[in-house]
């Protein structure tokens, strides 16, 4: 199959959005019959029907606004000219777009924009692709009478502050679509029409440089901007594109379409898909610009291999690099068991490439040591759900939150961390629905321009079981719980179980107000808002998952949601947000130790026959070591070879010295990464990655949502991931032959029931999947557990409080939680080699005015931060968004240290390591700590050790 | 393997089921969870571990592990 290619064109713009209605109007537009749903404008209607009446102000992604008068018609009985984008159809209707005296007037509206326009079209940067150059065309402006000597704008100055789009408002018309398109579509409000007539003109924020505002680089304003005045940076200075793909974003687990707009082989833009089903045309810093890695200088495109990770690298061919790797896991095998090896998968892979490695684990390795970077994000949300529902997936699509009427955000920082979503909850949150925040830090959504939460439950970290208890009991003590939903779909006896547990007075939000921090009477009201609401939602992330009781507070959040008759439609639901683009698809793929592909149990001998007979080969039918367990396993001398795909262990994972201590016991460890990333410091053979933009293949969002990925330049290694997880397989003597992605998951589906329906082919047909994709589902499912749960009825789990070991005391009083930030991804490998690091170059610790004052920390001093684990300085940023004693960090940059603080504690359902808990004392510090300064001299080694292969192969080219 | 850390995980398996109606049903509970969740030489190193007597395992983690010596599996 090859990638479908389209030619460049402006994406279509129906003038107005898409509007719903069940009664549809006919009306007659020059001369034609057209029907459109009731409530439609006559420029979509129009423009539905190929008739493009001009328009500057109006754009399908924006509110009509009705202020360039470029859209009037004539309607039949009425009086004047009409703009036709705030004129809504009726029965009967007859319009006329063209008419001489229509064009009159047109035409004198665009001769005052041109008047005060440059007239430098031939060298302006969006020649070709500007709307007011198209407008002057289709009104036929021939001469401008008012000349250009009068007073006008275009000797203002450029803004070029941020590194991705420039403003240069010599261009601007002032027709306020960049303004709407930061309210309605981002939702950030950062610019506004400063001054009236003349002298108005678009300002971020008081008047400030893009960089300097509240502008979050979304791109939408960009997007929105008809003319050249804010232009993509890319485009200036590369040139208008000549083709485009439909791919998706590889950053978060929104998973937003995009137009790879190219050049032949190069990227000149990425531009959110207005037909994406995930993002409807939006979009956010990372995926919109945040793709210069992908070429950047520092890409390793050769495969190297060296003996000891003190040697220096060697360059050498794939056959050389995959038989040097196969050989050296045989050793192994043969010296310490089939069991002394093991693969990592990666949640920023494909699903076919998952597949793929697990494969190889399972049936060439001939052991189940395959787990996931999911293990140390959301492995407790696929327990708890399937434990509760029966799936381990979300419930919704993110559309459904347009229904929602209580939106509850437990642990999630959406603006931050998935920012298209957080931009959608916003809208709905504009439109009226009640927002419940619970957190430990006041994140954005707590109070942002127009959102203000309706409780915000700032919990301490560590006690959200507690908390989700106390909110059950406050909902069954008050009588609020939905009877009839529990009675019709859950199962009685564990719900009466369950029930005689919360209502125990030790459940009830006064008992707990002690634990939380949060009053018992905040805790009810809170409580009553969601249980009455007719359509009430949770959101939740990594601030659930990452604790010593993850699994606990999922299931605590499904219970909740089913006690209250919330499941089974639009508008309700429970929702992971994924972090990493693929954590849905790498988990539904198979990656866990105890799971075959779609989360059935290694130990069921049916399963295990299916990919027998389809593989091959005998299956052990037992489950293997969890990523922990691998890192103990190697400690302890029984584990000895590793193959992580697209990961970067070494930073990500807690308690970095343990990582470290397990990762330099390894005699073989294969890194397949785009860069020498902090793990394959420690390898002995390094493959070389390909970006989401080599490759082709699928990701699967946070609501279940197969996307396709799509080639759009050849790898710059030569092979695509999946084909070098073959090669290794096929060194290894377990035979693997696809010539296309397509034929991967052609074998997924064969033996995947939720995923039976799914092909590439049926892809390019729906844009996208949600799975189950079956017979019973042709097309998909948006909303699960619609008339039943998934394993029948829905089981109501006991959610005991247990506090995590992780406590403070005298000698470490403060508790360490982690997050993320907007610019940066993940461990930051790819977005600190962009311009990102304009907004984020480095992590800071964020500390309460009270325990700075105490320590005598003032802001940008240096403070050493030490747990149990470790320690590692960072500076200081002075702010009441953290609670007293709680200090909070990111770990997007490998000198911060962070996971060299966080401990080995986890999930006790599955090893998910405790990252939002961790016991601290913070001091102010004049060096830095001695992991750092070790960190720096093994780095410098390395480095000098990949310079090393790189300079000697340049020796025998020359 | 560290063994402590074994006991700290089967421990904290055990306190989580500690509210199942009955002890019974908390032994299963995590006799079951670790033969679905642990690899083999997990578990054989905190039966062996067991088996010596000196232990810090709680009570139903310590009726648990006895079962998984006594070859018990997937109770539940
Ligand atoms: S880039 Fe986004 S946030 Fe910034 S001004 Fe434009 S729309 Fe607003
Ligand atoms: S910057 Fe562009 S979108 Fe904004 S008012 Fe000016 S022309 Fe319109
Ligand atoms: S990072 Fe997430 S929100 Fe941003 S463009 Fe990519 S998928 Fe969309
Ligand atoms: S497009 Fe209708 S008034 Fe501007």
């Amino acid at each position: 199959m090859s990638t479908v290619y389209k030619h460049y064109r402006r994406a279509t713009d129906l003038g107005t959005p898409e509007v719903t209605s069940d009664k549809d109007v006919t009306l007659t537009i020059d001369g034609k019959q057209v029907t459109v749903p009731d409530g439609t404008t006559v420029l979509r209607a129009a423009a539905l029907d190929g008739i493009n009446i001009p328009k500057l102000c109006a754009s399908d992604m924006l509110e009509p606004f009705g202020s360039c008068r470029l859209c009037l018609v004539e309607i039949q009985d009425r009086k004047g000219l009409p703009a036709s984008c705030t004129t809504v159809v009726a029965e009967g209707m007859t319009v006329t777009t063209q008419s001489p005296r229509l064009a009159d007037v047109r035409r004198n509206v665009m001769e005052l924009y041109i008047s005060d326009h440059p007239l430098d079209c031939l060298t302006c940067p969006t020649n070709g692709d500007c709307e007011l150059q198209d407008m002057a065309g289709a009104v036929g402006l021939r001469d401008v009478r008012y000349g250009y000597e009068g007073s006008n704008h275009l000797d203002t100055e450029k803004d070029s502050s941020n590194p991705y789009f420039t403003f240069d408002p010599s261009k601007c018309i002032v027709c306020s679509r960049c303004v709407r398109a930061c309210e309605e579509v981002q939702g950030t409000f950062a610019l506004t029409i400063d001054g009236r007539g003349f002298e108005s003109k678009v300002v971020a924020s008081q008047n400030q440089p893009f960089l300097d505002s509240e502008c979050v680089s979304c791109g939408a304003c960009v997007q929105a901007c008809p003319t050249a005045t804010l232009t993509e940076n890319a485009l200036i200075e590369k040139g208008q594109p000549e083709h485009h793909v439909i791919t998706t974003c590889a950053y978060c687990g929104v998973g937003c379409s995009f137009r790879a707009e190219m050049k032949g082989e190069e990227l000149t833009r990425m531009v959110p898909n207005k037909d994406g089903h995930a993002n409807h045309g939006h979009s956010c810093v990372k995926g919109r610009f945040a793709f210069g890695y992908a070429t950047h200088k520092d890409r390793i495109t050769t495969p190297m291999v060296r003996e000891s990770i003190r040697d220096p690298w060697q360059e050498v061919s794939w056959d050389e690099a995959v038989g040097f790797a196969a050989e050296k896991l045989k050793e192994i095998q043969k010296k310490y068991g089939q069991g002394a090896i093991g693969g990592i998968t990666s949640s920023r892979c494909t699903n076919e490439e998952t597949y793929l490695v697990q494969k190889l684990v399972r049936a060439a390795f001939g052991n189940n040591n395959v787990d996931t970077c999911a293990r140390v994000c959301h492995s407790p949300t696929g327990y708890g759900l399937k434990s509760t529902m029966g799936e381990s997936a979300g419930t919704q699509a993110f559309d459904s939150v347009m229904k929602a009427d209580v939106i509850m955000l437990i642990g999630a920082n959406p603006t931050e961390a998935h920012p298209v979503f957080a931009s959608q909850m916003k809208r709905r949150l504009r439109e009226g629905a009640k927002l419940i925040v619970v957190d430990p830090r006041a994140i954005d959504m707590v109070r942002s321009p127009h959102v203000e939460a309706d409780y915000f439950l700032g919990l301490l970290p560590g006690t959200n079981v507690a908390l989700i208890n106390a909110m059950a009991h406050a909902v069954l003590s008050e009588g609020l719980e939905d009877e009839a939903f529990v009675r019709a779909r859950c199962e009685e006896v564990a719900y009466r179980n369950w029930r005689e547990f919360i209502l125990d007075d030790e459940n009830s939000p006064e008992s707990m107000e002690s634990h939380t921090g949060v009053a018992a009477e905040k805790v009810r009201q809170a409580a009553r808002l969601f249980a009455v609401a007719p359509n009430a939602a949770i959101y939740f992330g990594l601030g659930v998952s990452e604790h010593s009781q993850g699994s606990t507070m999922v299931m605590g959040i499904a219970n909740l949601a089913m006690a209250t008759g919330n499941l089974g439609r639009e508008g309700v639901g429970v929702n992971p947000l994924r972090g990493q683009n693929n954590v849905q698809g790498s988990c539904d793929m198979g990656s866990f130790p105890h799971e075959l592909p779609g989360y059935r149990h290694i130990s069921d001998p049916s399963v295990r026959k299916l990919f027998e007979d389809e593989w091959n080969v005998e299956l052990l039918s037992e489950p293997g070591y969890r990523i922990p367990n691998m890192f103990d396993a190697a400690v302890s001398g029984q584990f000895k070879g590793l193959y992580v795909q697209g990961e970067d262990v070494a930073q990500s994972d807690p308690d970095t010295q343990h990582v470290e201590k397990a990762l330099s016991s390894l005699e073989c460890m294969i890194v397949q990464d785009l860069f020498l990333n902090e793990t394959a410091k420690f390898a002995h053979v390094f493959l070389p990655g390909s970006s989401f933009l080599e490759k082709n293949g699928t990701f699967t969002n946070a609501e279940r949502r197969i996307s396709p990925v799509r080639k759009v330049m050849e790898p710059m290694a030569g092979l695509e991931d999946w084909e070098a997880t073959q090669a290794l397989s096929n060194a290894m003597g377990y035979p693997m032959n696809y010539s296309h992605p397509s034929e991967i998951m052609d074998e997924i589906a064969r033996l995947t029931p939720t995923f039976s329906g799914v092909s590439f082919k049926k892809l390019d047909r729906l844009g996208s999947i949600q799975w189950p994709c079956n017979e019973q589902a042709a097309e998909g499912t948006p909303t699960m557990h619609v008339d039943e749960f998934v394993r029948g009825k829905g089981l109501f789990r006991v959610t005991p409080f247990v506090a995590t070991d992780e406590r403070t005391t005298s000698k470490y009083p403060l508790l360490l939680t982690t997050g993320r930030i907007l610019s940066q991804y993940n461990v930051g490998a790819q977005t600190r080699r962009t311009e990102n690091l304009k907004w984020h170059d480095e992590d800071v610790l964020e500390i309460h005015p009270h325990d700075a004052e105490q320590r005598g920390i003032e802001a940008g001093d240096w403070v050493g931060l030490k747990s149990r684990a470790g320690e590692t300085v960072l500076r200081a940023v002075i702010t009441e968004r953290v609670q007293p004693s709680v200090v909070y960090t990111t770990f997007h940059h490998p000198f911060s240290g962070a996971n060299v603080v966080t401990t080995d504690n986890s999930d006790w359902a599955t090893n998910c390591p405790e990252y939002k808990v961790t016991a601290v004392q913070a001091q102010k510090v004049t060096r830095f700590s001695d992991w750092q300064e070790h960190f720096e001299k093994f780095e410098k080694e390395q480095i000098d050790l990949l310079q090393q292969a790189q300079n000697s192969s340049e020796k025998v080219v020359s | 393997m560290d063994v402590e850390k074994l006991v700290r995980m089967a421990n904290q398996i055990a306190v989580n089921f500690q509210y199942d109606p009955s002890k019974k049903q908390a032994v299963d509970a995590t006799l079951d969870h670790m033969s679905r969740f642990w690899s083999p030489p997990m578990r054989e190193q905190i039966i062996v571990h067991f088996r010596e007597g000196e232990t810090e395992l709680n009570e139903i983690a310590s009726l648990a592990v006895s079962g998984l010596a006594e070859g018990k599996r997937h109770v539940i």
